[in-house]
């Protein structure tokens, strides 16, 4: 008996092209984004030359990809402090002292600015490392709105 | 401003559709439980100006000239151990 591979299904994106949605590699999200309350689920893509690059494409939406940075690369002493609520949505230890890389992954959302790129650390999305749960968190923490330069420094702006 | 006191379990109306009832008052918060139509977007004041920015970052992709543009402007930032 011939074994027969099972069909990846593939996602459809207008930046990325076609990329295999592989099952548990997704992102969910209970509450959607900001902006973007209908969309449910992202798939977190790599492209290893293009490292430390994250990709955010959206499942059911093919024109809709978050281009992203882990936090780490560009503040060294990033500071996080999660709400009851955000842990709830999250669903994350109330009590554990999470640490970034083992609990959460932080990622910064990036937005164009006239030959740069803009980020907003106060608004990160903060993924469950354990159950792939996905969400925006608003910190209180003041973090800030910072702008690529051509030294590739991040300048706080706001 | 409409400046209104309200106890827990009491509520103010929006126009005949909309309904903001006080669930539960803390030292430092106030939790609100709202009723409205579906149509009817509900959302925090801070998390209003975030997605704005949200619309700003989906651009990034399809108006930042492709993947190699976007690449070539972040090309100097270290990848992280």
């Amino acid at each position: 008996m011939t074994a027969t591979k099972p069909e990846h299904e593939i996602v459809i994106s207008q930046f990325l092209g076609e990329i295999v949605r592989e099952p548990g590699n997704e992102l969910s999200l209970p509450g959607g984004l900001p902006g973007f309350e209908h969309i449910q689920t992202l798939l977190p893509v790599e492209i290893p030359v293009h490292r430390p690059l994250v990709f955010l494409q959206s499942t059911s939406c093919p024109d809709v990809c978050f281009v992203c940075l882990p936090v780490s690369s560009i503040v060294s002493n990033y500071q996080i402090r999660i709400s009851e609520d955000d842990r709830a949505v999250l669903d994350l230890d109330p009590d554990r002292e999470l640490v970034m890389g083992e609990d959460i992954l932080c990622l910064a959302l990036l937005a164009p600015l006239p030959g740069s790129v803009r980020t907003n650390l106060d608004a990160p999305i903060i993924i469950n490392l354990r159950n792939y749960r996905c969400a925006q968190v608003l910190l209180a923490v003041t973090n800030g709105t910072r702008r690529l330069t051509d030294d590739g420094s991040w300048d706080l702006i706001c | 401003m409409l400046v209104l006191r309200r106890r827990v379990g009491e509520a103010i109306l929006l126009g005949p559709d909309i309904e903001i009832e006080v669930v539960e008052i803390s030292r430092t918060r106030v939790k609100l439980g709202v009723r409205a139509p579906r149509t009817v977007c509900v959302t925090r004041r801070e998390a209003a100006a975030v997605a704005s920015e949200n619309r700003e970052a989906a651009a990034l992709a399809t108006s930042g000239g492709g993947i190699e543009n976007i690449v070539r402007l972040l090309r100097n930032i270290p990848c992280p151990p």
